[in-house]
């Protein structure tokens, strides 16, 4: 499903990725761990098409096709998920209208008719009790004022709602209390399928307890420099990252 | 012709390819006995002759470069001329009155039996038949000497009367079409007065094809406790001058809130004065500019608080695109009497291009000391994090910056209570992102 060849990339003229190879099949869960600084979410964020990271060599194949020439729009409707890092809020933007806006432009890319309202309406109050939000939520303009564990729970709920092929997590577990992280781990497994893979980012092992990859990759500085099974996730949080060079929480960035 | 050489064609007293004083004084022989209001525009002509059209030395006037407007000649049409049907697109209620290059036209008009006490009419009617009902005509306080104002005064043949008597309250949503042909010069004057505890409301389009000078005035007179609303959708062609005045003078307890959407003109200007001249009364001004490629949108307002306890809320936004200018000049003047004023004014731009240009100007005159008032002003360009985001999903870019500009312009929406407006100016907005 996905495929990642030799893939280089930069931010800001930096190179970031040092050359990642990694092959996701259907029906995959896949996590990457790493210390901060390693690189994990400048990979989300080219797999995305976020505007100011570049790749700079290598290539990234989705169902076979070219990712890094499509645009962030084309990625989603081709069935791509990033559940942000830092979601954004957007004030003045309805969170139901936005998300039945991302719905249709998704329908209308595969040719589907546009969703009938009280169709949709039902579907996102079914899936907002799957996250446990509150319908208040749909409301209201996109993640305004929301808290930092509400805005994790709304990407959830968007992921749930367009149902994409592949859905990247990046740090999704990144300051949620235990419920919270039990609410994200249920969206995510109740989501599982042999259609669908997953690529879940993230730092601590914690949320690995809840959504049990089936491969788990080791970054550090760009690379991916060991990968294996779910037991890997336990190693790493018995003994840090300093078996790959680097101490427990030690940044490239705080080096630099 | 060039502009130099029409500049030339005997100008005017005040400067002007058009001679705008000596038409004016030919009208004043011409017009039938009701229409003639002598005194009135024998001052009007004075004004203009004594201080002219402005120039840029003047500071409510530095930012319009009057120019090229000088250089042009604008037909005074005797009487309207055939327009577009499709101009009066978005008004479909049972009340209309349509003036076309300032004159009524009955055929395009809609009246309907009105309550006892209302007069909904043409301003050469309302002179012939009632011409009580016209005491406010040139009355309401302008605050600043405007020009426009004046010019208008010299030459309006025609216009439309909106009266409610005490107590009333008209349902119906008043429509007033401004439409402008080709060429012509038009001077429309609309007087609405609103009597003690009545209410009322007016939807105002304002609209036109090709070169022309449209030079609206408004008069608005609210008594005690008096609510009235007054939306307009200033949506002129982008060849078109227009420079419009509104003055408005709200009693105790009346609450005014007029909300304003600009479009249309090479240059489109608006002058507003406000005055509070009653305790507690509360004025409400919004104002929404969507400035494209070569034009300029410019709202100069002054809300007075002459007395105690007056609310006032102004918020404008701008959106710009191409090489246009957004200018606001917000002033906020609290004299000394109007103790416990509460005066905000707030004006928000969004940039979409390099070379768009946004001004704003909050200004407080402040001769009272308990009072509390704000004011700001930001200048900011689409958020490329909030637009990554929409795509992300799945949302094409151009439908994700229309859905951003939509938000930012959402405050002005929301403050719409026609749904049916409010529906019209998304789509308004959408097609003016993608021309």
């Amino acid at each position: 499903m996905l495929e990642i060849k030799n893939l280089h990339a930069s931010v800001d003229g930096r190179e970031i990725l040092r050359g990642i190879d990694l092959v996701i099949r259907p029906g995959e869960v896949h996590a990457i761990m790493g210390p901060n600084g390693s690189g994990k979410s400048t990979l989300a964020n080219i797999i995305a098409g976020r505007p100011g990271y570049e790749a700079t060599a290598g290539e990234v194949l989705f169902d076979g096709k070219s990712l890094l020439e499509l645009a962030p729009e084309e990625r989603a409707r081709e069935g791509l998920f990033l559940a942000f890092q830092y979601p954004v809020e957007i004030p003045g933007v309805n969170n139901l209208y936005f998300l039945k806006a991302a719905v249709n432009a998704v329908r209308k890319h595969r040719g589907e008719e546009e969703l009938d309202a009280l169709d949709f309406l039902e579907k996102v109050q079914q899936r907002a009790g799957l996250v446990k939000m509150d319908e208040s939520f749909l409301k209201r303009p996109v993640n305004e004022g929301f808290s930092g564990g509400e805005k994790k729970r709304n990407e959830i709920l968007q992921m749930t709602v367009l149902e994409p092929k592949l859905a990247v997590l990046d740090e999704t577990d990144s300051g949620l209390d235990i419920d919270a992280l039990k609410v994200v781990a249920d969206g995510v497994n109740a989501l599982r399928s042999p259609e669908r893979a997953f690529l879940v980012i993230t730092h601590y092992q914690r949320l690995l307890d809840h959504i049990v990859p089936d491969v788990v990759h080791v970054m550090v500085d760009g690379v991916i420099v060991r990968s294996g099974g779910p037991q890997l996730a336990l190693e790493l949080e018995e003994q840090g990252y300093s078996l790959y060079g680097r101490a427990e929480g030690e940044s490239r960035r705080a080096q630099a | 012709m060039s502009d130099d050489a029409k500049r030339a064609a005997a100008p005017d007293a005040l400067g002007c390819a058009t001679d705008w004083l000596g038409r004016a004084e030919a009208l004043a022989a011409a017009l039938p006995a009701p229409l003639r209001f002598d005194e009135l525009r024998a001052g009007a002509r004075g004004e203009l002759l004594q201080r002219g059209l402005p120039n840029r030395r003047q500071e409510v006037w530095r930012t319009v470069d009057l120019n090229g407007f000088r250089a042009q000649e604008f037909a005074a049409a005797a009487a309207p001329r055939p327009v577009d049907a499709a101009l009066l697109d978005g008004l479909d209620g049972a009340l209309r009155l349509v003036l076309v290059d300032g004159h009524y036209v009955p055929s395009l008009s809609r009246r309907t039996a009105l309550p006892a006490g209302v007069t909904v009419a043409p301003l050469a009617e309302v002179a012939a038949e009632r011409p009580q009902l016209l005491a406010a005509l040139g009355d309401v306080p302008a605050w600043n000497a405007e020009p426009f104002s004046a010019l208008n005064t010299a030459n309006f043949t025609d216009g439309v009367v909106v009266h409610v008597a005490a107590g009333v309250q008209l349902d119906e949503t008043i429509e007033i079409a401004l439409l402008s042909s080709e060429d012509t010069a038009a001077h429309p004057r609309l007087l609405v007065v609103l009597e003690a505890g009545a209410n009322a409301r007016v939807t105002e389009l304002q609209r036109g094809r090709g070169r022309y000078f449209s030079n609206p005035v408004t008069e608005i007179r609210l008594g005690e406790g008096a609510q009235y609303r007054h939306f307009v959708l200033q949506d002129e062609s982008r060849s078109a001058w227009q420079f419009a005045s509104v003055h408005a003078e709200l009693a105790a307890g009346a609450q005014a809130s007029l909300h304003r959407c600009m479009l249309g003109g090479l240059i489109g200007r608006v002058d507003l004065t406000l005055t509070l001249a009653g305790a507690g009364a509360n004025a409400t001004l919004e104002g929404l500019a969507l400035a494209a490629d070569g034009q300029l949108l410019d709202s100069h307002l002054t809300v007075r608080h002459a007395v105690a306890h007056g609310e006032s809320r102004q918020t404008f936004r701008g959106v710009l695109k191409g090489k246009s200018r957004h200018v606001f000049d917000g002033l906020i003047r609290v004299e000394q009497d109007a103790q416990k004023t509460d005066a905000q004014q707030q004006c928000r731009n969004l940039l979409l291009a390099r070379m768009a240009q946004a001004q704003a100007m909050p200004r407080l005159e402040i001769f009272a000391d308990d009072v509390k008032c704000a004011h700001g002003a930001t200048v900011g360009e689409l958020d490329e994090t909030a637009l990554f985001y929409l795509r992300s999903r799945g949302i094409g870019e151009a439908e994700a910056k229309a859905l951003l500009v939509r938000a930012f312009a959402g405050e002005f929406l929301d403050g719409l209570d026609d749904a049916g407006w409010r529906e019209r100016l998304e789509a308004r907005i959408d097609a003016w992102l993608e021309a």
